[in-house]
């Protein structure tokens, strides 16, 4: 009678422990599908950057930010001068 | 205790019936559900097995990342980012339309603000959804997702997004030829897209997964089969002077009313396609119909008569087998010769002239005169031996190899036509690649758009000296008395040749195709450019005019931007950027 009873004591707290594994399992493969959507959205931004960074460094535009908002022209021929030759 | 009253334990106590009645029901029950146990366990196990596992696991497509297209510089060329398309399942929404009172005054708020969301008027987005036909249909496709998630926000029931990919090419018009194209669902479909697509397009995969009530993946049932990503790519053109090439020729072909232009500007030493482009081009991130016919790379694809830019060509091999030397003067006379019943003419008149200057003025009957004690077979085989009649071998789809028929089945007047270009074609590409050996001691290199570490293997087709005597003579096309003064380029040291030829439809068909070739710095050549413009209608025909001033444009900026020290002028770093590959 003893032995049933800490043998049935065992069974429930096994079974605790199973659910309870059970339970862990799930939310840490909850957790890891997040990290691994976050993984795929630092990607796709990483992408959306290197695209905005190629569209916007093209040479027409630098030569456009250039004259326009900095003002810079190329020197004519009288503000040249050959160091060595 | 009255008559007739029972005390408590004889209002308790049932009668014997009573007492089986009893436990019948009891048993009964009991029965009933072991029966019901047995039956959903066992008889019916695999039914709702199944209906249990339908519900809580599903498989997931695992998409495969398209490759992204970069060039020499590492600047993405082509890449894609993820857009959203809102669908609607329409029985979800009209049984909430259907419903009276606020809530539906709420719905139609939220309905007008999803137009707005959308760009569409409210009644056409009305009109979508009054159809009765359809479960789920596609409200708006490629959305960026910030406004999925706005729309996502309205918490309409029925409406769905779904992240899609969508390919972005941010060099725009001036890549597209080189680039190419995929279409909407990742599929090369033009260009480097279509060629490496296997390489770019990687292999999709999926994976089972145990759903919870709220729809999240809350663990995994072991079925996996691993994505595979495509593989990034990187080219050997230069997004810069891609840029620049495009507006030169759309300079160009603007200036002169022609039809078309195409050029290509090669790493003389790797053959590495540094720029490559045609205009007119298309928008690859926004095609329109009237864009679909200008998809065709012209440089790659057509083939053409290429006229006298194949005169150094020919002459190298009289150079080669020492029949002729540059100073050996010829007497073209009123620059007109009849062979096989056919008059060869001059542009103009030029009299006696030596080799030299029948490269530098381009004369036919100069070269048809060199010619005379020339095999056909030995013409034949210089062409063949510079990769006329064979692909480049270029990494790009449908490639034309040009006509190159053999010498058994030309008449006499053929093999003289050939000695100035007429009676065979080639690619612009073809072309650009057959004055590699003119910068390369002699060497023949291969043509590539795919950045590579190996060594590159050319093939020998000519001597180290002829290669550098012809250079030499095509130093003399780039002067105030050459054909092409408008290539030249103040500080560096240019060869090259020009070329008009008379423009081939089925038929010679009265246009004509003007186009230059060059070799800068032509001391220690590094880029060797190819220019046609097609059927140019105003401000003349010629080469020298047409294409060269292309040339210059571009290969002035090349020059620049890969920090070319000028001929004459010492380096600063005492020649290191000098004797520097690209």
């Amino acid at each position: 009678m003893k032995l049933n009873l800490i043998l049935f004591c065992t069974l429930i707290i096994f079974s605790l422990a199973k659910v309870n594994a059970h339970h862990q399992y799930r939310q840490s493969y909850l957790l890891l599908e997040q990290e691994k959507k976050l993984t795929v959205e630092l990607k796709d931004e990483k992408t959306k950057l290197q695209i905005e960074e190629s569209s916007k460094s093209g040479n027409a535009r630098i030569k456009q930010v250039s004259k326009n908002q900095l003002g810079m022209k190329l020197p004519n021929k009288f503000q040249k001068r050959v160091i060595s030759r | 205790m009255k008559h007739g009253m029972k005390n408590r334990y004889e209002f308790f106590e049932l009668s014997k019936i009573r007492r089986r009645l009893v436990l019948v029901v009891i048993l009964s029950i009991f029965v009933a559900l072991f029966s019901r146990a047995f039956y959903v366990q066992v008889i019916k196990k695999d039914y709702y097995q199944f209906e249990g596992f339908k519900s809580s696991n599903k498989k997931i497509d695992l998409p495969a990342y398209r490759g992204k297209i970069y060039d020499r510089q590492g600047k993405v060329l082509a890449a894609s980012a993820p857009v959203n398309s809102i669908t609607v399942y329409l029985p979800v929404l009209n049984e909430e339309r259907a419903k009276k009172g606020k809530n539906k005054k709420i719905l139609k708020v939220k309905l007008l603000k999803l137009a707005k969301l959308l760009k569409m008027n409210f009644s056409d987005l009305d009109k979508k959804l009054k159809r009765k036909k359809r479960g789920e249909i596609v409200l708006k496709r490629q959305l960026d997702p910030k406004t999925a998630s706005k729309v996502m926000a309205l918490n309409i029931k029925g409406i769905t997004s779904k992240k899609t990919y969508k390919r972005y090419y941010p060099n725009d018009i001036f890549s597209a030829h080189a680039v190419g194209l995929a279409t909407a669902d990742g599929v090369g479909k033009e260009g480097i897209e279509k060629f490496m697509n296997t390489k770019l397009a990687g292999k999709g995969g999926s994976k089972k997964v145990i759903w919870d009530s709220k729809e999240r993946t809350v663990g995994g049932l072991g079925e996996v089969v691993v994505p595979v990503d495509g593989k990034d790519i990187h080219l050997t053109i230069d997004s810069r002077l891609q840029e620049k090439m495009y507006g030169s020729l759309k300079k160009a072909v603007d200036k002169h009313e022609a039809k078309s232009g195409s050029a290509i500007l090669i790493d003389s030493r790797t053959g590495e396609v540094i720029a490559m482009s045609n205009f007119p081009s298309y928008d690859p991130n926004n095609l329109t119909k009237n864009q679909t016919k200008f998809v065709k790379n012209k440089a790659l694809i057509d083939v053409y008569e290429p006229g006298s830019t194949l005169k150094p060509i020919s002459i190298s091999l009289a150079l080669e087998k020492n029949l002729i030397n540059e100073k050996m003067k010829f007497d073209t006379k009123d620059g007109k010769r009849r062979i096989g019943g056919r008059t060869i003419t001059d542009h103009h008149p030029h009299g006696v002239m030596t080799v030299a200057q029948i490269v530098q003025k381009s004369s036919n009957v100069g070269t048809t005169m060199i010619f005379d004690n020339v095999k056909p077979s030995d013409l034949w085989g210089i062409y063949h031996n510079f990769g006329f009649g064979s692909k480049t071998g270029i990494e790009f789809p449908g490639e034309r190899k040009g006509v190159h028929k053999s010498y058994e089945s030309w008449k006499e007047i053929d093999f003289y036509t050939r000695t100035y270009g007429y009676g065979i074609n080639g690619s612009l590409a073809q072309i650009v690649r057959a004055y590699t050996p003119f910068a390369n001691e002699g060497e023949l290199m291969p043509l590539t758009m795919i950045k590579s570490d190996e060594p590159v293997i050319g093939k020998k087709v000519l001597s180290k000296m002829t290669s550098n005597r012809m250079l030499k003579i095509l130093e003399g096309v780039i002067s105030i008395d050459g054909t092409a003064h408008q290539a030249i380029i103040p500080g560096y040291r240019v060869a090259g040749k020009t070329g008009t030829a008379r423009g081939y439809d089925g038929g010679y068909d009265g246009t004509h195709m003007a186009s230059f070739v060059g070799i800068a710095p032509a001391s220690d050549p590094k880029f060797i450019m190819a220019v046609m413009i097609h059927a140019p209608t105003k401000g003349g025909i010629y080469g020298g005019v047409m294409a060269a001033p292309v040339f210059k444009e571009v290969v002035t900026e090349a020059l620049k931007l890969y920090s070319i020290p000028q001929d004459g002028l010492t380096s600063p770093h005492n020649g290191i950027i000098a004797n520097k590959a690209l």
